[in-house]
């Protein structure tokens, strides 16, 4: 025992003296960090949604290369014959080494978890179970280490096989490609991966309800450690002379394999392949049976009467914005300020919220809304499936693949809403903008299409997730206090509103079909509706004029300022005027 | 005398290659046992299987009155290790392996005073990679006596050493013999063998071929003793000649050199040659063959090769 202790804090002072070691464990899990805050800046509350993927990756790299680097290394050294003239087990070598490397996998995720805090992700609300979960997911991968060091011979060796299981686990085990956005081959192949269940056991802790939604994923992430463990302890070897295809040891490699295998079956057999992570299920499923609000809830929640004007309306907005919009004044907080306890509880009360107004909402419209045939996909454009309160799964299926048009196409959809010379001479001033003009020069029915990656607009029983209807809840109350949305120019004051929208669809954020409503929204309430007619139908054929120096103030709205392409805002700006526009005259129809 | 360790008929192959082809022998409390044969003759794989570092396709092996082969651990208890080549990790530091290792046994002796004997203390702190050749075989020695074991094994001990180094081991593997402890080393040097083992086995093609006392080794050879002299200026070839009629004569210079089955008259012939040439005799040896004479005797190979 003592042996095993003394090798044990051997094993740890040695990592930390050596410094490629400390490079492998700590410099590479904050260049992934950076990366996945690089690539998913946009979110507004930074990584917390990637965090299952972050810390699988970092267990990853450490249990398949960390750890059979080291046991190999040392035992082509001949380090491990010297131990072997002590009166040591092997199964104390081995614990002592693993156990050495758990620690240093637990100091890599924690500083993952502290820099991702310290950038803005709020405190994983489950730690024990996060803690749990890593334990777990290092556990699994650090049985395949060891089978890994067992079978290969030298140093390169390690590399080769590590990287046969590492790449493969990142790309299509759903651990760096969200599994949403995969082909279903590549999700039913997954479900072999351990990957997939680190990522969902890890994700659940930090944005979900907790260990208890991730059972089976820790029990398939510990039957694969154990799996791993027992080969690697069939494999054993002491000596690098001891050639692996000179033993018959390949049996329990199959072990290890048949715990991948029976694994995924059983997956397979429950159906746990859908096409969302597992961790997406129980998102999307809770609009189904409408929530009861919170208590907290009540007092922003409107009278009936004026949910049933919104909803009585031509075009209404997602929930989030008729609730703001109506909301007391404790509510309109700009949105950097929500801390991570509010943004739980705002996030419960967007979702009851949102599910008590479909239940109410969708029914009359439904039988007065002519042409409901519902298009297949409601996905945003990053491929990550949204939920419809309708729960209707066969709709969740379909992934948005189509690629983001070229800016020619895009300028066609505009110049082809609209046609070159009126017949009559064209308005010089907004105030003179007729409904003739309108019907002359724009087409409603030639614009980029609302599923589409391009100008998306949601539905209005589309559901954003939690954390998105936080962001969303957050830029509604902001928006009342917007300066750009104070300026006393109208036209400009439209425009600046319409720039948030587009924007946000230039950056392709998670959130950007939702935005165009509540700007809507916004807009419907701040003006006279003939007067908006005029004034989008003149930022549609004008969308070049104007100061656009409100795509530099975003920052109260919780966002970051604009692009630097400014034609691409601009153009955007123009196709979300007419689809606008055309809701508000009733040539399109929200659904 | 009891032994301390008994082996019989040791077998291990690799392969096509017997590495040990029925090895047997004891060796008895409080001695130093020589294992001597060329590189390859499996003295290596010998002492390998006997401390546990590999496992034997059969033989028995008992050592301190334990079966090796079924507790390995506890004879590991009271064996001590030194192999052709020990190697640490990197970064550790002798002052820690030795307190590491240590940790492994019941019995242990203080990492410092193995510090102070193997003449480690000035690099007690500087990690393994910066050790010199001597230093790391020190280390190894000291790390072979953190059980104080009843026994000890080294392997090639002195093999890649310079004349200082091997004179100081040579010293140290006295005492550890005058402390008490019991030693097998195994080597290729005869005159390490000859100058520090109670008794040597000599090794061949893994059969043990010969044991017992270097100088009763010697004296049971067969091989016709060696006269040497050498004389105050070179005498003429053909006045040798006669000395030995069976030839077999070697003449360099002023030094000569041959065997003879006839000590006695051979050198009454050499002094009446001498006295007649009128030169004088400077140095003159005669022995009865050396260990490496009685390993070619046995073998018919060099030691060396």
């Amino acid at each position: 025992m003592n042996g095993l202790l003394q090798e044990f804090i051997v094993s740890l002072r040695l990592h930390f003296r050596n410094r490629m070691a400390l490079i492998y464990s700590y410099i590479f899990p904050t260049i992934f960090l950076v990366a996945f805050w690089v690539l998913y800046r946009y979110d507004r509350v930074p990584l917390v949604r990637h965090m299952g993927e972050l810390l699988t990756v970092t267990a990853l790299g450490g249990a398949c290369f960390g750890l059979p680097t080291t046991m190999v290394s040392e035992r082509e050294r001949g380090v491990w014959r010297r131990f072997r003239l002590a009166p040591v087990s092997t199964v104390s070598l081995v614990a002592s080494t693993v156990m050495a490397r758990y620690v240093l996998l637990l100091i890599a995720g924690l500083l993952q978890v502290v820099l991702a805090m310290i950038i803005g992700m709020p405190r994983p609300p489950h730690p024990v179970d996060l803690w749990i979960a890593f334990t777990c997911v290092a556990f699994a991968f650090m049985g395949l280490g060891l089978v890994i060091a067992m079978l290969a011979d030298n140093v390169p060796a390690v590399q080769a096989l590590g990287q046969c299981i590492f790449l493969p686990m990142l790309i299509i085990g759903g651990v760096a490609v969200p599994l949403a956005s995969l082909p279903a081959w590549a999700q039913h192949l997954s479900a072999f991966f351990p990957g997939r269940y680190a990522v969902d056991a890890i994700q659940q802790t930090v944005t979900g309800p907790g260990l208890s939604a991730a059972a089976f994923s820790i029990l398939a992430l510990v039957l694969i450690g154990l799996a791993g463990c027992i080969a690697g302890a069939g494999l054993f070897r002491w000596d690098a002379a001891e050639r692996f295809s000179a033993r018959g040891g390949k049996t329990w490699v199959a072990v290890a394999l048949l715990a991948w295998v029976a694994v995924g079956a059983f997956a397979e057999w429950q159906g746990r392949i859908a096409a969302q992570t597992p961790a997406e299920p129980t998102r999307a499923a809770v609009p189904a049976p409408a929530p009861v609000a919170p208590p907290a809830a009540s007092p922003a929640t409107p009278a009936p009467s004026t949910e049933s004007q919104n909803a009585s309306e031509p075009a209404a907005a997602p929930t989030a914005a008729n609730r703001s919009t109506s909301s007391t004044p404790a509510r309109e907080q700009p949105a950097r300020n929500s801390a991570s306890t509010a943004n739980q509880s705002a996030a419960t009360t967007a979702l009851s919220d949102a599910g008590t107004h479909s239940e109410t909402a969708s029914h009359p419209r439904s039988s007065s809304t002519s042409g409901r045939a519902t298009p297949p996909a409601t996905t945003s454009s990053r491929g990550r499936a949204v939920g419809s309160s309708a729960a209707s799964t066969e709709r969740r299926e379909a992934v948005d693949t189509a690629p983001t048009p070229p800016v020619a196409r895009d300028t066609d959809a505009v110049g082809s809403t609209t046609t070159n010379e009126p017949a009559s001479a064209a308005p010089t001033r907004w105030q003179d903008v007729t409904l003739a003009d309108i019907n002359d020069t724009l087409v409603f029915d030639r614009l980029p299409p609302d599923t589409g990656v391009v100008t998306p607009v949601a539905k209005l029983d589309e559901l954003a997730d939690p954390d998105d209807n936080d962001q969303l809840e957050a830029m509604t109350a902001a928006l009342a206090t917007w300066a750009p949305g104070q300026v006393a120019d109208p036209v400009q004051r439209v425009r600046n509103y319409l720039f948030v929208p587009a924007v946000i669809d230039v950056f392709q954020m998670p959130i950007e079909r939702f935005v165009p409503l509540i700007i809507f929204n916004r807009l419907k309430t701040d003006m006279p509706k003939d007067q908006l007619e005029k004034i989008l139908y003149w930022i549609a054929i004008h969308p070049d004029e104007g100061d656009d120096s409100a795509v530099d103030n975003l920052r109260p709205l919780g966002l970051q300022n604009g692009p630097s392409d400014m034609a691409e805002v601009r153009n955007r700006t123009g196709v979300y005027a007419v689809k606008l526009l055309g809701r508000l005259l009733g040539k399109i129809v929200q659904e | 005398m009891s032994a301390k360790v008994t082996v019989r008929d040791l077998r291990k192959r690799y392969g096509g290659v017997e590495a040990a082809a029925g090895v047997s022998f004891d060796i008895h409390d409080g001695e130093i046992f020589g294992l001597l044969g060329p590189n390859g003759a499996g003295k290596t794989t010998t002492v390998e299987c006997v401390i546990g570092l590999r496992l034997p396709d059969a033989g028995t092996i008992e050592i301190c009155g334990l079966d090796a082969r079924r507790q390995p651990r506890a004879v590991k208890q009271k064996i001590g290790a030194a192999l052709q080549t020990t190697a640490l990790q990197d970064k550790i530091t002798p002052r820690e392996a030795l307190a590491l290792f240590g940790a492994f046994y019941a019995r242990r002796a203080e990492p410092d005073a193995l510090l102070d004997r193997f003449s480690l203390r000035d690099k007690a702190n500087a990690p393994f990679d910066t050790l010199s050749g001597g230093q790391r075989q020190r280390l190894a020695l000291a790390l072979a006596f953190v059980n104080e074991p009843e026994l000890v094994f080294l392997d090639e001990p002195t093999t890649g050493l310079d004349p200082q180094s091997r004179l100081e081991l040579h010293a140290e593997i006295a005492q550890m013999k005058r402390d008490g402890h019991t030693v097998l080393l195994t080597t290729h040097y005869i005159d390490e063998a000859n100058a520090l083992c109670d008794r040597v086995a000599i090794i061949d093609h893994g059969r043990i071929i010969a044991v017992g006392a270097p100088q009763d080794l010697i004296a049971a050879s067969q091989a016709a003793p060696t006269v040497s002299f050498t004389t105050s200026r070179p005498l003429p070839a053909a006045s040798l000649a006669p000395l030995v009629p069976a030839g077999g004569l070697t003449q360099d210079g002023s030094a000569v050199r041959f065997s003879t089955t006839d000590v006695r008259r051979t050198l009454g012939d050499l002094l009446a040659l001498v006295d007649r040439e009128g030169v004088d005799l400077t140095d003159l040896h005669v022995q009865k063959t050396t260990l490496e004479g009685v390993f070619i005797e046995l073998t018919g190979s060099d030691l060396r090769d």
